[in-house]
């Protein structure tokens, strides 16, 4: 196990994004979540892997609150951001969220138009004064998303007509226009064909220069590609966590090894 | 879309999370605004249920209670001899009776002006019905008699408080000073009100007799209608769910019948009644205003709505159950009839009780059919009868109450409601019943 | 009731027939049913079905023939001069069948004897005088050629029946015999059975089909009848309603657009109604609501869907009507006459309509997939941000069909209008004012006493047809738009 640095120091420290202490969570009489501690730091990647339903998107979707919207959810613990406790009752999820971006597993573009869908975000927390700046917030968004070349020619076309790999990376742009702080990615690319997930795992690395990244995947070899740091998850337990290269090649926990082997999984 | 407009703002940047910014609460504010019209709707329609429901017990309730005036009244032997040889043999009844009440009410001090005529305004002409009592019952003679007999409408509504004073009008139904005489009536507890068995048990009156009028004839009209509707559209409909759900091949033919039941539970009833009218009545010739024409107008219209429901209850089988019967041996039609059938039954069976209450309120194809313009005066004699010869039916009763001048008749179709929801709710509750009872989760 | 004695009896044939095939069948094989090739039953169910299906088939065929036969033959009989100016072979017929009826009731009563009934050198003044001492309307429009015809359409109909019994006795019994021969241990009866089956399983569906055919024809054929005496033109242009039933034709005005409007105004007024109370409740319900709240406040509202909609018309005329009279009448704004109003039948029926468009739009918004909705949400949009600009734009189209569908109910509705809306036809724009509609309409042209070859009746098939035709676009329309809508998210 690695030696959980302490909440008072990490907060001074300003490279940490969220600092994550005895993190509970249960469905119903399920307890999917026990115990986690973690830090995740600023502009990093940070993957977490382990085995289906081992509570790695759970504790994903703990970090921008998204398990409000499931009622049968609850999450104990203390996840502080920029060392302010995001489940403090003053805190509205829809001020977070805007900090914390989120991208999902299925590409889940908007019925609407790519331009409406990239915008979206930016208008409704007011991001643009003018149309203008829309635009320009909108194309930014979409050379990020490293999109812009395909769509620039038809940014009124719906953005369910793009192609798979398309759909994701435009739900990137879509995420990144609202300049959040962390960007979530629940395994983002289970849906993609190989070609569509280089892409995306590029496009990973590039936003790594601005954002915390958190990625969820089912894919050992993708968590060592994109990754600096690597969670390892098993059972709702938080098992090991640490430099990406460390966990690969030199995991403490058997549970560690055993997985990345391909003994459990 | 007013608060996702272009305004610049304080946006979330970097402020912390433990403040809201003023952008946030503006849209908190727009949201608890737009929750609120949804509990608005939820609670407009509600509060449209609760007046519908109150002003259908309020309107309804007088129709199932009557005044009557009760009398007690001894006929001797020698009264009936000096009636009967007069010329107005009934009138003769009728006096010896006013005087009888004449009796009661000096005999507890009220002076009143009593006439045969206000009697007759407030009671209708008595005599028959005394004779007629006599004539069944002679043993009564000379014996004392407690009679109830029912008081006109517009007494009923003179006491109700529908009518005032000032309100009636002289009428040959009743005069302003017949009031002085209920008046005294009520305060000796000769008049009082009673449940009114003619109204459920009884059939329907002509037009100026409100008080007369009772739902029964309607009640066996609909009854045999509804015969009609489960004796075909139970096994039509299902023989039809049957085909489509099991058999059916993929081809023009059944999207046709398809598109057909889809569009069939679509068509207003009303062109179901011009349905009826042309081929039953126009061209079959079968009889006017019949329960059993009704009952296949309704037949017609209920069976997209059962066959929708079937289906759906025989798609809700597992197809493991049919692998099962067809893996022993089973013709595909044995696994149907032996295993699927039973097991869809208790879900066909509440989809059909829920089709028939739905055919049990439908009005519109019954007018064109000619069961409004039919007073129901009698019960049918006989089973056949039942069917063929004219009868009205509970919706078609209500609304010809409803089309009347006579405002008496208007608390009379308010009855009749009750009457006609407290049927389809009993159907409903056993639908509900079955559904919960043999409701099987695979 | 000879037809039902003779359903008796020929069900009574195939059950014997069934009794026997089983027997048989279990005779041939020398009792042991394992060599028989079917169940026993099914051995049995072949006698059965083959001695009822085709008598029954018969029976039909006979009694949908028979009427029109004996009809056109009784009709050319009646000469051209018993026709009066005024009236029409239909009436005459109608007439004959009136005293057809007659004879039958004085002769079931014993009042005259059957050679008595069809004696045609039968003098008219003795046979109406008996038919008015059995207690028969008799009218003065019989006349000699009517009471022949009557006499003539009597006999057809007696031999007509007594065929029709002899026939489907025989072909029942022969079916019955035919069955039985095959009754033996390698006939595969089973196969047979099912086969038969199938065709009865296969006729009950088509019954779909032939009530289509059924509704098309009854619109047409009388609405063809009704252009001939009424200019299509007129009909479909005019813009006064005023039937007259004094005269015959010529003096009518049909028009049919003050009914359409009068339609359509009241269909608008209660989609007003009915659409915003329906989707907030569905939105509401579907979005926001507690389980325990969506367990209560669902059903509910569904009641208003299951209550008939007579009792919607009785509401609408005795106490929204009067209602909004205190409201707007004389007593108060002025701008209402009577109780019955477009504003009455319209709000009405926008209550009716609520449980509509709330429980088909909430399936629709529940169609909507939750991953829509999650990406919203992770932007850091609110409800009712995600709601409006996420979800409703998604569930867009299956919602124009849910409002389509109800429109097409608000269209089709009649007893909320015959009660609640008024009689007069207006083209009119203050909805406070009585009109009335297609429907509403439909019913008064028919529920006279008006002659069926009236254009004054037969116009109401051709507002039937009118009306079928909007309702049959508006749903093949909106069924198309929800159908896609679903494929969309499956």
């Amino acid at each position: 196990m690695y030696d959980a640095p302490n909440l008072e120091r990490t907060v001074a420290q300003d490279d940490i994004k969220f600092a994550a202490r005895k993190v509970q969570v249960y469905y119903g009489d399920t307890h999917a979540i026990k115990d986690v501690d973690v830090d995740i730091e600023d502009k990093t990647v940070t993957a977490f892997i382990g085995p289906s339903g081992c509570g790695k998107s759970t504790f994903l979707r703990c970090l921008n609150r998204m398990n409000d919207t499931i009622d049968v959810c609850r999450v104990e613990g203390d996840i502080h951001l920029d060392g302010e406790d995001i489940y403090d009752k003053r805190v509205d999820p829809v001020q977070l969220r805007a900090k914390v971006g989120m991208v999902f597993q299925k590409p889940n573009p908007f019925p609407k138009s790519i331009y409406d869908n990239v915008a979206y975000g930016p208008k409704i927390h007011g991001m643009a004064k003018n149309k203008a700046q829309l635009d320009e917030i909108v194309e930014k968004a979409l050379r990020r998303g490293a999109i812009w070349d395909e769509v620039k020619d038809r940014l009124d076309a719906p953005g369910t007509g793009l192609s798979g790999g398309q759909q994701q990376r435009l739900c990137i742009a879509r995420a990144v226009a609202t300049e959040p702080e962390v960007l979530l990615m629940d395994e983002p690319c289970s849906a993609l064909d190989p070609i569509a997930t280089a892409q995306v795992e590029e496009l990973i690395d590039e936003l790594r220069q601005d954002y915390s990244v958190v990625i969820v995947t089912h894919s050992m070899q993708q968590a060592a590609r994109v990754s600096q740091k690597t969670a390892f998850f098993h059972l709702g337990n938080l098992v090991e966590f640490g430099e990406t290269g460390q966990i690969f090649q030199n995991p403490q926990d058997e549970r560690t090894q055993n997985y990345i082997t391909g003994r459990i999984g | 879309m007013t608060d996702a407009s272009l305004n610049p703002s304080e946006a979330p940047r970097k402020g912390s999370l433990h403040t809201q910014n003023a952008r946030t609460v503006r849209r908190n504010r727009a949201e608890a605004r737009f929750k609120g019209y949804g509990i608005a709707a939820i609670l407009v329609g509600l509060f449209f249920l609760v007046v519908l429901a109150v002003s259908i017990v309020r309107s309804g309730a007088p129709a199932f209670t009557r005044t009557v005036v009760d009398v007690e009244f001894t006929l001797s032997a020698a009264q009936l001899q000096e009636a009967e040889s007069q010329l107005f043999k009934t009138k003769a009844y009728q006096t010896a009776f006013i005087n009888a009440l004449k009796g009661q009410l000096d005999e507890r001090g009220m002076q009143v002006e009593v006439d045969n005529a206000a009697i007759e305004r407030l009671m209708g002409k008595i005599g028959g019905d005394l004779r007629s009592f006599y004539a069944d019952n002679p043993d009564q003679v000379g014996k004392a008699v407690s009679f109830q007999l029912a008081a006109s409408s517009r007494v009923d509504r003179y006491l109700n408080g529908d009518l005032t004073r000032d309100s009636i009008e002289d009428s040959r139904f009743l005069m302003k000073t017949d009031l002085d005489l209920v008046d005294a009536l009520e305060e000796a507890g000769i008049i009082r009100n009673a449940f009114n068995w003619t109204f459920i048990t009884g059939t329907d009156a002509g037009v100026d007799n409100p008080g007369g009028a009772g739902l029964g004839a309607s009640v066996i009209g609909s009854f045999f209608m509804m015969l009609v509707v489960l004796a075909l559209s139970l096994p039509i409909g299902v023989a039809a769910s049957i085909y489509l759900e099991e058999f059916a091949p993929q081809n023009k033919f059944t999207d046709l019948i398809e598109v057909n039941i889809s569009n069939l539970a679509a068509v207003p009833s009303i062109v179901f009644g011009i349905l009826g009218l042309a081929v039953f009545i126009q061209f079959m010739h079968l009889p006017q205003s019949a329960p059993l024409v009704g009952g296949l107008v309704l037949t017609l219209m209920t069976l997209p709505t059962i066959i929708i429901s079937t289906r759906a209850s025989l798609k809700a089988v597992p197809p493991s159950i049919r692998d099962a019967a067809l893996g022993v041996g089973a013709s595909k039609m044995q696994a149907v009839f032996h295993h699927v059938l039973p097991l869809a039954m208790p879900g066909i069976l509440t989809g059909t009780i829920i089709g028939l209450a739905q055919a049990l309120g439908e009005t519109a194809p019954l007018l064109l059919i000619g069961m409004v313009g039919f007073v129901a005066r009698g019960y049918p004699d006989g089973i056949m009868a039942g069917f063929t010869e004219a009868n009205s039916a509970m919706p078609a009763q209500i609304y010809t109450w409803a089309a009347r001048a006579d405002a008496s008749f208007y608390e009379k179709a308010w009855g009749g409601i009750i009457i006609l929801l407290a049927f389809l709710l009993t159907m409903n509750i056993i639908a509900i019943i079955l559904r919960r009872r043999f409701e099987r989760r695979w | 009731m000879p037809l039902f004695w003779l359903i008796m009896i020929v069900l009574a044939i195939a059950a014997g027939g069934f009794a026997l095939g089983r027997q048989r069948s279990l005779a041939s094989a020398g009792g042991d049913n394992r060599k028989l090739h079917s169940l026993p039953s099914y051995y049995g169910w072949n006698v059965a079905l083959k001695a009822a299906v085709p008598a029954f088939l018969l029976i039909i065929v006979w009694l949908l023939a028979q009427p029109l036969y004996v009809g056109s033959t009784v009709s050319s009989m009646i000469p051209d001069r018993a026709v009066a100016d005024n009236s029409s072979r239909g009436l005459v017929m109608a007439e004959v069948r009136r005293t057809a009826e007659g004879l039958d009731n004085a002769v079931a009563e014993g009042i005259m004897t059957e050679n008595f009934a069809r004696d045609l050198r039968a003098d008219i003044t003795d046979v109406t005088q008996r038919l008015k001492d059995a207690g028969q309307i008799v009218t003065s429009e019989v006349t000699q050629p009517i009471l022949n015809a009557a006499q003539r359409f009597r006999v057809m109909n007696a031999a007509g029946n007594l065929y029709m019994t002899i026939a489907a006795l025989v072909l029942a019994v022969l079916g019955a015999l035919w069955g039985l021969k095959e009754a033996h241990f390698d006939f595969r009866a089973r196969n047979v059975v099912e086969h038969s089956i199938r065709a009865i399983l296969v006729g009950a569906a088509s019954i779909a089909i032939l009530t289509t055919i059924g509704i098309i024809l009854s619109l047409v054929f009388n609405t063809i009848e009704f252009f001939r005496l009424y200019p299509a033109w007129d009909f479909f242009t005019g813009t006064s309603w005023a039937p007259s039933f004094s005269g015959r034709g010529g003096s009518s005005d049909l028009g049919v657009l003050p009914l359409l409007w009068g339609t359509f105004y009241i269909s608008i007024v209660a989609l007003a109604v009915a659409v915003p109370i329906g989707l907030f409740s569905a939105i509401y319900l579907s979005e926001y609501a507690s389980p325990r709240v969506r367990a209560f406040a669902k059903p509910m509202l569904e009641v208003l869907a299951g209550i008939p909609t007579i009792v919607y018309g009785l509401f609408a005329l005795l106490t929204v009507g009067p209602l909004l009279l205190t409201i707007f009448g004389r007593d108060g704004l002025d701008w209402m006459q009577a109780g019955t109003a477009v504003m009455t039948a319209g709000l009405v029926m926008g209550i009716m309509l609520i449980p509509f468009v709330s429980s088909l739009s909430d399936d629709i918004i529940n169609a909507v997939p939750q991953a829509m909705r999650d990406g919203s949400y992770g932007l850091g949009a609110t409800r009712s941000e995600t709601i409006r600009q996420v979800v409703m734009p998604a569930a867009l189209p299956g919602i124009v069909g849910a409002i389509l569908l109800a429109a097409s109910r608000a269209i089709g509705e009649t007893m909320i209008v015959v009660l609640g809306a008024g009689a007069a036809a207006k083209l009119s724009l203050n909805p406070f004012e009585a009109m009335t509609t297609v429907t509403a309409k439909i019913v008064s042209q028919l529920t006279g006493d008006a002659d069926f070859a009236s254009p004054e009746a037969l116009v109401a098939f051709a507002l039937g047809m009118t009306l079928f035709v909007i309702t049959l676009g508006l749903n093949v329309l909106a069924l198309y738009i929800v159908r896609k809508y679903r494929e969309q998210y499956e």
